[in-house]
């Protein structure tokens, strides 16, 4: 038992020294594990950055190690990140490690350990990853500062098309965060209570502020700004070239710009690698080089683009010589100008030695380029040949090198005109002649020169006229342009006219036409000739060999166009003839010469026709003649069928049928409004008279003549109606003729035994006054041959002119109330002078106003009776029947005031006025006594204002007047 | 109200007062001279410009910014931008400051202000809009001098800047851009509480100064005493 127990003990013993010693060698450090490890964060780079040493190397030993990393995120046990990291290791070396996030550092807690492994060949393998180091922690929350909310990561620069995590920081864990980039809501991931995480996928530049990137919750907010840039590109086109091989001129095309706010942007640097020298560029697109002095002749040039997120580069090779680009020529001058040449100079800037330049000059004029190359050193001149007379040149010069090509100057040019010369080829005549009375009239026409062949401005034409039969008479005509024809009356005699054109310089070569003394063939037929869209097509057969050409001219009915003509080889004989000016509806006459050797024209066919024929637009107008009971002519001769829109084959006569059946020649035809005519057809255009017959008597007839053509008929717009007499009338005209003229005679007679008739039938009544027995009366009795007293007569008007009882009514003129009158009288205003009225007499006064004046211009009548008295100063203002009235309406209106309405109203003046007394300036005292004078009045009411007198009333004031009692009205 | 005799002799009493004292008013003390109304006609003018000229800057610049600094809704938290002077005020401290504290202030205010938009014209990028900041500066350093114009009228000192606290504009990020755009912003508001603010500060002293032509007579009659 005892020795149980002792091995027991002795056993446990062992047991507990193996373990010890086990424990021992195991917990041994390893040598060459690293140590001192230290971990730092770069926010904007959001990078972590390790360092540590190995120790236990000897002094000159160099191990090759690996090294473990491992980075956990939020707790050690997420690990995100192993990575080997091989590296040979020296003694007291500090080594660096470092790791990029793509989550910003600031959002979570990172952890961070490392463990190693030699890797050397000089140590025998088994070969052990050493202990892990201690977890290192990196909480970059810890440095911010007391903000309640956070994003990250701030201010970021990445390129378009980049993924971007960001995310927010909130000091409390709260729910109602929300972000969004720009005015877009974003949404993440939760990776704690207080971090939320946003993945941006293919972020896009939009503008240079940057991308506003924010969360905010009802009292935080908190942002950042996202720069996108654009993907900085290789610049395109990149060239170097010298004008004067003492600098270079580099030039690219940069692509995107990149800038962005609070980041700079791109830069450029060229690099020649010969040389090794460096030029950082001023300019994004282009770039000055100094050349060196020491004639290196061969460059590579680098171009390097770089912003912060990238770097392109681009290089060229070339031979100095080879990129020469010339600056443009200098000092171009043009001298001795003449019509048809000049002489061109011109200056180079040098190019270094390589001085010989290739210069190409171009002649831009009437629309053509002529290019010619010329070897230039430093002056060169250019003669320019073979100009055109007065024309208007724009010359140019570039060059380049001519020993490499590399490209041509810009261009640098003058403008030129030259000068005139004279005209090059003879005008283009053509003539018409007429033969009026044995003698010629000539109308010559010619064409304008060309500009081409006038070579200046044409001044004048002049026309010789040769007498072929005298040659010794020459006459000379000097017609200034622009004139284009002029018109000769020759005798019967042959002539030869030369028409030159003139210019300030010199004559043209003549145009000659010979005016034969034989008109020519006279009896030539015209034919007709349709016309097409091309034009008019005609052909001719030629009738004599010797010609030296044809010529066709044509004019248009209308007397008002030109004649126009044209040349054709003597070999022609047919032609088309096309113009602009031909018209549809108008019809042109042509005519075909053949020009003989002796320059005489011989008229050989005569052609007419339409360009397109178009139907008559009007028909004839048609008189009606020799109407009888049966028939009647109808004439239409002032048709014209040659001027009109197509050729007349015919006429229509159209007849309204007043049965079913047409008179005989007619047809029964349709027309277009559907009604049913009678047609007659006239198929000569020259026969325009047409008798209708077989008509009925007293009946009704309506015709219509119009013209046929091929292309139709005219319009069948108004038929004329005609009237038929009955078979009688011719004979009643004879009867009732003679019987009007016998009551004619008989009315005449009756008239010439009037007076006679009178006498005896109806005497005259005697008239008093020219009785005899009033010269008996003059000399017994008074000398106022009376025949009748007034108060013989019987009164059959009465003018009511005042009623005024015990009222005072004031009268301007007598300044008397009336009351203090006796109103036994009417109250009279003599409108009209009487002062020279010289007692009674015949005489006949009109009331009516518009006589007023006469009759008182006569002196005959004296007074015209109203009721108010108006001061005579105013009766000269009273000459109109206006001012007779606003002065009555006064005068109520200033008396009405005193006197009770109703009480003066209404005058009434007789027919016969009584004589009144000669006072103007009084009231009449005396009623009209027995009127000697006998008038005539015309009856007038004035009526005054609201007031009419009452019939009711009492009058203590009347008129009585007189109609003319049984005395004869004249 | 029920007026008695003591209070008639009360409002007499202080209408001799005021009357006595109206000599003394400095801007009613000058004879002759147009006083300082013009100017301050002027400036209030000016103050109603540039309301109108900031209206379309602030437009510009803020779409230059990106939502949400544009967004007519926008209204954050006043983050950073505390150098910025406020021009809101309550109402009744606003009613209790005089003539002299007043122009005191709209005076240190645009100071301030015209410091900051300077700052902001030094970073605008776009050419055109950098044109029309400068010519915003201009106007505001033009309302700067009419307001330094009327304190003169007025007989009222300018005031100095205290050592240490003159305005000056630190490029640099102090804080993000975020931070910065924010700042703009704000900058941008203020300066149109300011507008406005001064624009009823000077239609005040305005009417103040100007008084209707009774009140003239009255100060007239007042020389006589």
């Amino acid at each position: 038992m005892a020795l149980f127990a002792v091995v027991q003990a002795a056993f446990l013993l062992t047991l507990l020294s193996f373990r010890t010693y086990q424990s021992e060698v195991l917990s041994e450090p390893l040598p060459w594990t690293p140590e001192s490890l230290e971990v730092s964060i770069n926010s904007a780079q959001q990078c972590l950055y390790l360092q540590w040493r190995v120790h236990n190397l000897t002094h000159h030993q160099e191990l090759k190690m690996v090294f473990q990393i491992e980075i956990s995120r939020i707790e050690t046990s997420n690990v995100i990140w192993v990575e080997n990291y091989s590296i040979p290791v020296t003694w007291n070396q500090v080594l660096h490690w470092s790791w990029e996030s793509k989550l910003p550092l600031e959002c979570v807690t990172h952890f961070v350990r490392i463990r190693s492994l030699v890797a050397d060949a000089s140590i025998p393998e088994p070969r052990f990853w050493s202990n892990w180091s201690s977890w290192e922690e990196v909480d970059a929350q810890k440095s911010l500062g007391q903000d309640p909310l956070f994003v990250f990561p701030k201010d970021k620069l990445v390129e378009e098309g980049s993924n971007v995590t960001i995310c927010y920081v909130s000091r409390s864990p709260e729910s109602n965060i929300s972000c969004a980039m720009e005015d877009v809501p974003i949404h993440g991931k939760r990776l704690s209570p207080n971090v939320s995480v946003f993945i941006l996928n293919d972020v896009r530049f939009i503008r240079e502020t940057g991308t506003n990137i924010y969360c905010l919750n009802p009292s935080n907010m908190s942002g950042i700004i996202l720069y996108v840039s654009k993907v900085l590109e290789e610049p395109k086109d990149f060239s170097c070239e010298t004008q004067d091989l003492k600098s270079l001129n580099c030039t690219w095309d940069p692509g995107h710009d990149t800038t962005l706010r609070h980041q700079s942007s791109q830069r450029y640097t060229l690099f020649e690698s010969f040389s090794g020298k460096t030029k950082l560029c001023e300019h994004k697109k282009w770039c000055h080089w100094q050349v060196a002095p020491d004639s290196q002749e061969t460059y590579n040039l680098t171009l390097t683009a770089e912003n912060q997120l990238r770097r392109r580069s681009v290089s060229i090779l070339f031979n100095l010589t080879h990129r020469v680009h010339p600056m443009k020529p200098f000092n171009v001058f043009l001298k001795s100008i003449s019509a048809t040449n000049a002489t061109m100079t011109w200056k180079v800037h040098p190019v270094g030695n390589y001085s010989t330049l290739l210069c190409q000059v171009a002649l831009h004029g009437e629309g053509k380029v002529i290019q010619h190359n010329v070897s230039v050193k430093v002056k060169s001149q250019y003669f320019l040949s073979e100009l055109e007379p007065v024309t208007e040149y724009v010359t140019r010069v570039r060059c380049a090198a001519a020993n490499h090509f590399w490209k041509w100057s810009e261009w640098i040019g003058q403008t030129f005109t030259t000068l005139e010369a004279a005209p090059s080829e003879a005008p283009d005549v053509w003539r018409n002649v007429k033969s009026v009375l044995g003698s010629h009239i000539v109308t010559l026409f010619w064409r304008p020169l060309s500009k081409s062949h006038a070579h200046g401005k044409i001044l004048f034409y002049n026309v010789v006229i040769e007498n072929l039969d005298k040659p010794s008479s020459v006459k000379l005509l000097s017609i200034p342009a622009p004139a284009n024809g002029t018109e000769l009356t020759l005798d019967q005699c042959s002539y030869q006219i030369h028409v030159t054109a003139n210019n300030s310089v010199g004559t043209s070569p003549a145009s000659i036409i010979v005016i034969s003394r034989d008109p020519g063939n006279k009896n030539v037929e015209e034919g007709r000739i349709q016309g097409t869209e091309d034009g008019f097509s005609l052909s001719w057969k030629p009738q004599s060999g010797d010609v030296i050409g044809y010529v066709v001219d044509w004019y248009p009915q209308d007397p008002r166009c030109q004649l126009q003509w044209k040349n054709l080889d003597p070999n022609t004989t047919s032609t088309v003839i096309r113009s602009d000016a031909f018209r549809p509806g108008i019809r042109y006459n042509f005519r075909i010469y053949e020009i003989s050797t002796e320059r005489i024209a011989y008229l050989l066919e005569k052609k007419t026709g339409y360009a397109q024929e178009l139907a008559p637009s009007e028909n004839p107008q048609v008189a009606v003649s020799n109407l009888t009971s049966h028939s009647f002519s109808l004439s239409w001769k002032d048709y014209s069928t040659d001027s009109q829109s197509s050729f007349i084959q015919g006429y229509h006569v159209y007849l309204k049928p007043k049965e079913e059946q047409c008179h005989p020649g007619f047809e029964k035809v349709v027309l277009s409004d559907d009604s049913v005519c009678c047609q007659y057809k006239i198929d000569n255009p020259e026969q325009k008279t047409f008798v209708v017959e077989n008509l009925q008597p007293e009946s009704f007839y309506e015709f219509l003549v119009t013209p046929y053509t091929s292309v139709g008929e005219g319009p069948h717009d108004a038929f004329t109606k005609v009237t038929i007499p009955d078979e009688y009338s011719h004979v009643l005209i004879r009867i009732i003729l003679p019987m009007i003229f016998c009551l004619l005679l008989l009315m005449v007679l009756c008239y010439l035994t009037s007076q006679w008739m009178k006498e005896k039938c109806y005497p005259d009544i005697p008239d008093p006054y020219k009785s005899s027995v009033l010269s008996l009366i003059k000399y017994k009795e008074n000398h106022h041959p009376t025949i009748m007293n007034v108060n013989d007569c019987v009164p059959d008007a009465i003018e009511v002119v005042n009623k005024l009882e015990g009222s005072k009514i004031q009268f301007l003129g007598a300044r008397k109330s009336l009351t203090e009158m006796e109103f036994t009288k009417p109250a009279y205003l003599y409108l009209l002078p009487t002062e020279n009225y010289s007692g009674p007499g015949p005489c006949i006064c009109f009331e009516n106003f518009t006589y007023n004046q006469a009759a008182s211009d006569s002196g005959s009548c004296g007074h015209v009776p109203v009721l108010l008295k108006t001061p005579p100063s105013q009766l000269a203002l009273l000459t109109s029947p206006e001012n007779l009235l606003k002065t009555l309406e006064q005068n109520y209106v200033n008396s009405s005031g005193g006197s009770p309405a109703g009480e003066t109203s209404l005058n009434y003046v007789s027919q016969l006025a009584s004589h009144m007394s000669g006072d103007k300036d009084s009231l009449p005292t005396n009623p009209p006594g027995p009127a000697l004078c006998s008038e005539y009045r015309t009856q007038m009411a004035v009526s005054l204002g609201l007031a009419s007198p009452s019939p009711s009333e009492n009058s203590s004031l009347s008129s009585v007047t007189l109609l003319d009692q049984g005395e004869p009205r004249r | 109200m029920d007026f008695r005799a003591g209070d008639s002799w009360g409002m007499l009493a202080c209408l001799c007062t005021v009357l006595w004292h109206l000599p003394a008013v400095p801007a009613l003390n000058r004879t002759g001279d147009p006083g300082p109304g013009p100017s301050i006609q002027k400036t209030y003018d000016l103050t109603r410009y540039l309301e109108h000229q900031l209206r379309s800057l602030a437009g510009t610049y803020l779409n230059y910014l990106g939502p949400p600094f544009n967004e007519p809704d926008f209204n954050p938290p006043r983050l950073g931008a505390e150098t910025l002077p406020r021009a809101t005020v309550n109402l009744e401290v606003w009613r209790s400051l005089n003539d002299k504290l007043r122009l005191t202030q709209n005076y240190e205010a645009y100071s301030h202000l015209l410091c900051h938009l300077r700052g902001l014209n030094r970073q605008a990028a776009a050419a055109e809009l950098r044109r029309s900041l400068a010519h915003f500066c201009t106007s505001v350093q033009g309302l700067l001098g009419s307001i330094a114009g009327v304190m003169a009228a007025l007989g009222y000192p300018l005031p100095q800047p205290l050592p240490g606290t003159e305005p000056t504009w630190a490029p640099g990020p102090a804080h993000s851009d975020f931070l910065q755009k924010m700042d703009d912003f704000w900058l941008l508001k203020e300066l149109q509480t300011w507008l406005w603010r001064s624009a009823k500060d000077f239609n005040r002293l305005k009417k103040k100064i100007q008084p209707p032509a009774a009140a003239v007579t009255l100060h007239l009659e007042a020389h006589g005493f």
